[in-house]
């Protein structure tokens, strides 16, 4: 719990974590690409998801597709994991294809409809894995990775595991005047775990100077994941709030 | 196979995304729910709005007679010949 005046601070372990991005799929192309960093393609392109049967994998979107790039290696071995999935815009190119038809006067494709919801794509997988864990979705303007943290560490005192997935697609062209997002598609996955793996330390932080960009933020975990950073900072502009996540 | 049966064969490759397969592989008699093709409901929303769309039918949800017409292309073909005649 967190309360005022105390000081806020969480610990966890990080078992395993996977990324995905265009051209990006293992630890060594992004230990690579974080140390010489080149421009990636604002698509995903084609992906395999190999693991998901045919008549499943038609539904998974872009978005779903870059999600589950990161999550599905992690959890070969896996039965049953409970799931945090988190992002800032969603599937923002769906919805707006969705608001598009309304506005020419189309009938709704219902297969459409029930992807453009949030947590589509937890239940996608969830069908996919025959996995009937919980899961819970959440998007947050800023500090969506701290957060996505926190639910997730918050729901280890249940769970000996938890499965945290993060990602975002660039917004398309007509919503860009409007919000920053992420330059490419990104996903990073992790399982957050009681008992195993490598120990981190996330806590608010008082330090002053400018706050990073959000949009770099997928820049700034996946620096700390590859061992390139001794700690990281997130911050939120609206909320006035910043979080610190450091190896143990 | 007919014209009119290739035809819904095209309609539901295309509206359900099922680029991998080929309008040979979806077999005329067969069930096109669960088994044989294996569609789901929500495939059978998205073949009621594509037969209102191209062929004006309008179908009731919870029908048995909905649940009779979608079992097959042929009986979809049946469905779609008789609305034409009317």
């Amino acid at each position: 719990m967190i309360v005022v005046g105390v000081e806020r601070l969480i610990r966890f372990k990080l078992q395993s974590w996977n990324a995905f991005a265009p051209g990006l799929e293992n630890h060594q192309a992004w230990r690579e690409w974080l140390l010489h960093p080149s421009e990636l393609s604002p698509e995903l392109g084609k992906t395999s998801l190999k693991q998901i049967p045919p008549m499943l994998r038609r539904r998974f979107t872009e978005l779903g597709r870059c999600a589950a790039g990161a999550a599905l290696p992690l959890l070969e071995d896996v039965d049953a994991i409970p799931g945090v999935f988190a992002s800032r815009h969603g599937d923002t190119p769906l919805t707006l294809s969705l608001l598009e038809g309304i506005a020419e006067g189309e009938p709704m494709s219902p297969t459409g409809f029930s992807l453009a919801v949030h947590n589509a794509l937890s239940g996608l997988l969830s069908i996919a894995r025959k996995d009937v864990s919980e899961v819970t979705a959440i998007a947050a303007t800023e500090n969506l990775i701290p957060n996505a943290l926190i639910e997730a560490v918050t729901q280890l005192q249940d769970q000996p595991r938890v499965l945290c997935v993060i990602y975002d697609l660039p917004l398309p062209e007509l919503y860009k005047a409007y919000s920053d997002s992420t330059p490419f598609p990104c996903a990073v996955a992790m399982i957050l775990s009681r008992e195993e793996g490598d120990g981190f330390i996330l806590q608010s932080d008082n330090g002053q100077g400018s706050d990073p960009t959000q949009s770099d933020d997928f820049m700034t975990l996946l620096r700390l994941l590859n061992g390139l950073e001794s700690s990281v900072v997130f911050g939120s502009s609206l909320t006035r709030s910043r979080w610190r996540i450091s190896p143990e | 196979m007919s014209d009119l049966q290739l035809e819904i064969k095209q309609m539901i490759i295309e509206t359900l995304d099922l680029e991998d397969i080929e309008p040979a592989e979806i077999i005329d008699d067969e069930p096109l729910f669960v088994e044989g093709l294996g569609l789901d409901s929500i495939d059978a929303l998205e073949i009621g709005l594509a037969l209102q769309k191209r062929y004006g039918i309008k179908l009731k949800a919870d029908s048995e007679d909905t649940r009779e017409h979608f079992s097959s292309v042929n009986a979809l073909a049946i469905l779609i010949e008789s609305q034409r005649a009317s």
